[in-house]
């Protein structure tokens, strides 16, 4: 009893612990030219977060058109998010992980998830253990509970729930910011059943999200006012690295009048409630920050190492040549059988999937389509003839 | 309703006479036209039900295999293996007659119990086969009903017992490359055959507890943090302990079995543009890499990039008179790493890159230390470690040599141990490698186990997701890898456990991961009947109103 009363804060304290690494999940979701200002808001993300110190293999970045080469941009190989088009977002060095087609619900569910298939690079990856924070931005447009992907499906509240859960439970962030550009955003978040997600939309139910401005050049919108008054506050605000803002003054900076709609932000899923979520670093979502452990100086002592190392080479030899020895008295350990055996049934396994695509079984789908075929025949006639 | 009034005048036409009178109405149905209409009804009706129902039943059917989820969750709640660690410790005294050694022992394994708080973490002494007395080893090895296999690898130390004239006795000295103890000790220090305790015995109990301390440690942190079931017999850890346990296990890198290790030379200038790495690498490293085999495998690059400038947002080094060198704020130490334009992290291969970034400054800013305590290197929790290379010469060197890279291979090595875990004490290698080993073999079973309890609770949750067989078999070949691994833990055979663990942790995410099981597209109710009204609207509405209307002109005609 006594123990366990030392130790509950101890433990608290575990399940706190500090995150390792930083990702960022950006996507965009819809196609077409008119929809520039949705790419330019993930563009935008994107810059700040890498500028804040994600590295490009931990940002996963999905872009499901390309604004720059669009016969219609008339600044070709650029996206800007200002009329001012003092930032070029599509720079010269910028990684896109899927493109196109390729952004579909079942691909972000998958990413969220990991379950690709295994040829799929790490680079298009979400990688992330329960020491990572994971910035997850979505920008489209949606309605109530959900967001169209494409303006040919659509991902529901409830899938994204469910995906978030999935990571949860298989340990897959350690916090997480949720955070959507559409109409009817909050609607979005709504769902969410996760611990430890902190999630913030632009719009009420019912209400729309509207853009920022256009630029009379480039002919449509540039970018969406939740995310402008966003990249405000994280451009002007937190100019380094070592910024301590937190995330309560990026959701105090919001600002229903120049948004034209009613942010929302959800903090009852958060370990700590809304103190904790407020008081979170915008660093911890937006950055790379980690606690780095400075050595000292020169304190080694070179010739004991080396010594040491020779004395390892020396130890490893040894073991090698004991290793050796017992190969050659021993029959093969028990475990190592087993792989063997296990390394064999997979090699039937993988016989078995070939197989399945040969020519028999080719020939028996016709087989089937033809007797169905002519069984089809047969009842007609069988039914003119009746008939008559 | 017509229906009805058809169904009551039929029997009214049957009479012949009255025919002519009724000619405004439709002629009467014969029997064989009621039947064949019946039947074909009857028949529409045996298509949709007995074709188009099961088909439309297995098109739609989710399937899901059948898992032992009762069993996943037993595991994932620690209720299926409560981990020990028997070590064993063997006592080599060949200078002992059986009797004294014997007594020794059973003394010295009381003052062991009497030490030791952590009841899943017990050292076993036990004599051994020394090669001086084999009359005796014959005899001990029965007693103790342990085969000759065991005289190797499943030992985690053997303690070596010499008698000495001179020196403070009993003193104990621990083998920094091998797994042995050696304890000096003099005649009259032995435990006579009546009392319980002797100061040997207690003062190898004591060296013991000592050499485990840091092993039972991690072996408690890891019980505490993972699973809620252990927490009761756990050993308990000052705060202290627990911070710089949670500080330890915040740095070191996930158990992988191979980890893939990038170093890269960056320079801001065009010098230097090539160093020794491989001879150094090969020199510095390979022995340690090698030790390692065991426990995981390791994968080497490097790459020299030159032109590397820091990233705009970090604050520019500023010169220090104190220290005659140029220096870097702790606090932008995290933003050092250019991540936007240094190619790192390559992507290739299975498994975690870990990272080693050897800097070399530009002459104008060099040396180049960090402001707070002048060192040259850090380690980055769980990404890697990097080292600022101040030449010592005013000019910088186009190539670096083995030797000069030799302290920033050093530093690579403390760095590189520390990422994988390594336990700080005690200071034999050996032992520390074993104690890796066993906490591994722990973490991964923890892992694997969690992975079922998550895979149990997501499919009683979501039931809309598909489960092939092939998650079946992950799972049972994960339960019984789990069950081996425990057993040879429980046996003391930490290299076959860790195997095991191994194993199945990699089917448990194998399972987990199955490509197929995505719950793709959750309908609500009203897109299910927004989709299929449409459909069977049209097709439903002419076969429920048939059957409606012959029902009811058969149930009438009965009653009458």
């Amino acid at each position: 009893m006594l123990l366990s009363t030392v130790l509950l804060p101890l433990l608290a304290g575990g399940a706190l612990a500090e995150h390792t690494s930083n990702w960022a999940v950006l996507v965009s979701t819809s196609r077409f030219w008119f929809n520039y200002r949705h790419l330019a808001n993930v563009l935008s993300l994107y810059r700040t977060v890498k500028r804040l110190g994600i590295p490009d293999s931990q940002i996963i970045l999905m872009l499901p058109d390309d604004m720059a080469c669009n016969p219609r941009n008339a600044f070709p190989g650029t996206v800007y998010n200002n009329a001012d088009r003092a930032l070029d977002l599509y720079g010269d060095n910028i990684e896109v992980d899927y493109r196109g087609y390729e952004v579909t619900v079942e691909n972000f569910i998958r990413l969220m998830t990991d379950r690709v298939s295994e040829d799929m690079p790490r680079s298009k990856r979400l990688l992330t253990d329960d020491r990572s924070n994971i910035l997850v931005y979505m920008t489209g447009h949606g309605g109530n509970e959900f967001l169209k992907f494409q303006d040919a499906e659509e991902i529901s509240a409830f899938d994204l729930a469910d995906a978030f859960e999935q990571m949860w439970e298989k340990k897959r962030y350690h916090e997480m910011l949720f955070m959507i550009d559409t109409c009817q955003a909050n609607t979005m978040y709504s769902k969410f059943y996760s611990p430890n997600i902190l999630a913030t939309g632009s719009s009420e139910i019912d209400q729309s999200s509207y853009s920022h401005h256009a630029d009379n050049d480039v002919g449509v919108a540039v970018i969406d006012r939740y995310t402008y008054y966003n990249l405000d506050f994280l451009e002007t605000q937190v100019r380094e690295p070592t910024s301590k803002l937190t995330m309560g003054d990026l959701f105090d900076s919001y600002d229903d009048e120049k948004i034209h709609s009613h942010p929302g932000i959800r903090y009852d899923l958060f370990h700590g409630g809304e103190a904790a979520a407020r008081s979170r670093l915008v660093m911890d979502f937006f950055g790379n920050v980690q606690n780095v452990e400075v050595e000292g100086q020169a304190r080694r002592n070179e010739t004991e190492w080396e010594e040491d190392l020779l004395a390892i080479e020396k130890m490893i030899a040894e073991a090698k040549r004991r290793h050796n020895e017992s190969l050659n008295t021993q029959p093969l350990p028990s475990h190592l059988v087993e792989e063997a055996d296990a390394q064999d049934t997979k090699q039937t396994v993988r016989k078995e999937g070939a197989f399945r695509v040969d020519e028999d079984a080719g020939w028996a789908k016709q087989i089937i389509g033809a007797v169905a075929l002519l069984g089809c025949v047969g009842i007609w006639a069988a039914g003119s003839w009746l008939d008559v | 309703m017509p229906p009805s009034r058809g169904a009551d005048a039929s029997p009214a036409f049957s009479t012949p006479d009255q025919v002519p009178k009724m000619t405004a109405k439709t002629p009467p149905e014969s029997t064989e036209s009621l039947w064949l209409r019946r039947c074909v009804i009857m028949s529409f009706w045996a298509v949709a039900i007995c074709l188009g129902l099961p088909m439309w039943w297995k098109t739609t059917a989710i399937y899901r295999a059948e898992l032992p989820l009762q069993a996943m969750t037993d595991w994932a709640d620690g209720k299926m293996c409560k981990p020990v660690f028997p070590l064993r410790i063997a006592i080599e005294a060949p200078t002992l007659p059986e009797q004294d050694a014997q007594h020794l022992l059973q003394t010295t394994q009381h003052a062991l119990d009497d030490l030791n708080e952590f009841s899943a973490h017990h050292l076993r002494l036990m004599l051994t086969e020394s090669p001086l007395t084999p009359n005796i080893s014959q005899q001990v090895v029965t007693h103790h009903g342990l085969g000759t296999r065991s005289n190797d690898e499943d030992i985690a130390l053997s303690i070596r017992l010499i008698p000495v004239e001179t020196g403070a006795t009993p003193r104990s000295q621990l083998q920094p490359y091998a797994p042995t103890l050696d304890v000096y000790y003099t005649h009259n220090q032995l435990p006579p055959p009546s009392s319980t305790s002797s100061p040997l015995a207690t003062s190898i109990a004591h060296e013991l507890d000592k050499i485990f301390a840091e092993e039972q440690a991690l072996l408690a942190y890891l019980l505490s943090t993972t699973s809620g079931a252990h927490a009761a017999k756990m050993k308990s850890l000052s705060p202290g302990t627990f911070t710089e346990l949670e500080r330890q296990s915040t740095r070191a890198l996930k158990y992988a079995p191979t980890y893939h290790l990038t170093f890269s030379l960056f320079t801001p200038t065009s010098v230097p543009s090539a160093w020794e790495i491989e001879s150094a690498l090969q020199r510095y490293l390979s022995p340690l890499l090698e030790s390692f085999s065991a426990i995981s495998n390791f994968t080497v690059d490097s790459q020299v990039q030159l032109y590397a400038g820091f990233s705009p947002s970090i604050r520019a080094p500023e010169y220090d008179e104190a220290m005659q060198a140029w220096t870097l704020r702790k606090e932008d130490l995290s933003g050092f790493i250019n991540a936007a334009e240094w190619p790192l992290s390559p992507s290739i291969g299975h498994g975690p890159t870990v990272n080693f970034v050897l800097y070399v400054p530009d002459q104008s800013q060099s040396p180049l230390l960090v402001k707070e305590n002048g060192g040259n290197s850090w380690l980055v929790p769980q990404w890697g470690g990097v080292l600022i290379l101040n030449p010592a010469s005013s000019q910088t060197p186009t190539t670096l040599t083995k030797d000069a890279l030799a302290p920033a291979m050093h530093s690579f090595a403390d760095q590189l141990l520390s990422l994988l875990g390594l336990p700080q004490s005690p200071a034999s290698f050996p032992l520390r490698l074993s104690t890796l080993k066993r906490v591994r073999a722990a973490s991964l079973i923890f892992s694997a186990s969690s992975t079922m309890g998550a895979l149990a609770r997501l499919t009683r949750q979501l039931e809309s997701i598909p489960v092939p067989d092939t998650v079946a078999r992950s799972v049972d070949s994960t339960m019984a890898h789990l069950q081996q691994s425990c057993d040879l833990l429980r046996d003391g055979r930490f290299q076959g456990a860790l195997e095991h663990a191994r194993n199945a942790e990699s089917e448990a995410e194998k399972a987990f991961f199955e490509r197929s099981m995505v719950g793709q597209v959750y309908f609500p109710d009203e897109h299910k009947v927004a989709v299929y009204l449409p459909l069977l609207g049209p097709v439903a509405v002419p076969l429920i109103m048939a059957a409606l209307k012959e029902l009811k002109s058969v149930l009438p005609g009965r009653r009458r």
